[in-house]
């Protein structure tokens, strides 16, 4: 027999040695500290994860429900501002008047459009009422003057001098002067423009 | 079964119960991955075996294989004469005196019934050089039971 026979057969009597009675209450204590707490706080992560989620569902929902009524609310306004008929763009702009105080860019557009481009005085006017919300937008203010400047109607031409008078537009008063002086222009849209030189130079 | 295989590998008995803990602890959290025809027990002892073994690399700085050269080098397998006169106790003292990289690998093969692949994974040797390291601690198995050998018949006939 050799070393390596014998040492297998006698494998068993290698295996001489025991555990120490306070093993057990060990390793009881490192189960517990193992297996049970890690439990409890995963659940309580669990807990936490799925409180966030709900969190984060509720605000996504109010948030895209919010988004989304604004867009479909703007799409509609435009729709109406650039409409065919003037009753409708009419419309629009009054329900700008209602609705809409938050300044948005492709609304300022439109509204300056027709205060450019428009045929129908009665929807002009309304326009120039709607633009008088954002008195504080240097876009508006000089838009109001060009059109100023380049406006024949008189009814359109008088809410023009009063907006502009109103936001104490004094880079006005070159247009003024020009309607004051022109020839072609209605006495009662001279009388408007040199009572706004007025207000404008008080 | 599984204690004595950790005691036999890090020569502590406590480090042993914390191995053996472990290998329980460890089992036990992934119990669910074991299959049917997989031996529970061996799996058990596999973990804690495992588990020792990485702690004697981490905290004694156990390297089964640093002399390169040394180990290439095939050696010539030496046996004991008249075996069957020493004793158990005897042979595991001889061995509990061997260099680690020698005594872990007897251990595994010897007792723990690893074959040189096995141990070849589980230390991340070649199976040659595992091969070559269990012979070599053979060889100095035999030659510590052979030098202590006197000491051993004198203690016995003492005892006797």
């Amino acid at each position: 027999m050799n070393l390596k026979e014998h040492i297998q057969r006698h494998k068993n009597e290698f295996d001489d040695q025991e555990m120490s009675f306070k093993s057990d209450a060990i390793f009881k204590d490192r189960l517990k500290t193992a297996l049970h707490q890690p439990k409890k706080s995963k659940v309580v992560y669990l807990r936490f994860i799925s409180v966030a989620a709900s969190i984060i569902l509720v605000f996504s929902v109010v948030f895209w429900m919010q988004t989304s009524n604004d867009d479909s609310g703007i799409k509609e306004l435009l729709a109406s501002l650039t409409a065919e008929s003037a009753g409708e763009r009419l419309e629009g702009v009054y329900k700008l008047d209602e609705e809409f105080v938050k300044e948005d860019s492709k609304i300022i557009n439109a509204l300056l459009n027709i205060l450019h481009e428009d045929t129908n005085a009665n929807v002009k006017i309304a326009t120039i009422e709607a633009l008088l919300k954002f008195p504080s937008n240097e876009k508006v203010r000089t838009n109001l003057i060009t059109a100023l400047e380049k406006e024949t109607v008189p009814l359109v031409q008088i809410k023009l001098i009063k907006s502009l008078s109103f936001l104490r537009e004094n880079r006005a008063q070159k247009p003024l002067e020009k309607i004051i002086n022109s020839k072609q222009s209605f006495p009662i849209v001279k009388n408007n423009a040199a009572l706004a030189i007025n207000q404008l130079n008080q | 079964m599984l204690y004595n295989s950790c005691v036999r590998i890090l020569k502590n008995r406590e480090d042993a119960e914390d191995m053996v803990h472990d290998a329980f602890i460890k089992g036990f959290q992934k119990i669910h991955q074991v299959s049917d025809e997989i031996n529970i027990g061996a799996w058990f002892r596999r973990i804690a075996i495992n588990a020792s073994l990485d702690k004697l690399r981490k905290e004694k700085h156990t390297f089964w294989a640093e002399e390169s050269k040394e180990i290439e080098a095939e050696t010539e397998e030496v046996e004991f004469d008249k075996v069957e006169e020493i004793s158990i106790d005897f042979i595991k003292e001889c061995i509990h005196q061997l260099k680690e990289k020698y005594r872990v690998i007897l251990l595994l093969y010897l007792i723990e019934n690893y074959n040189h692949r096995e141990i070849a994974e589980l230390l991340q040797l070649k199976d040659s050089t595992v091969r070559n390291q269990y012979v070599r601690g053979k060889n100095q198995l035999v030659a510590v039971l052979n030098n202590n050998k006197r000491n051993e018949l004198k203690r016995t006939h003492t005892a006797s």
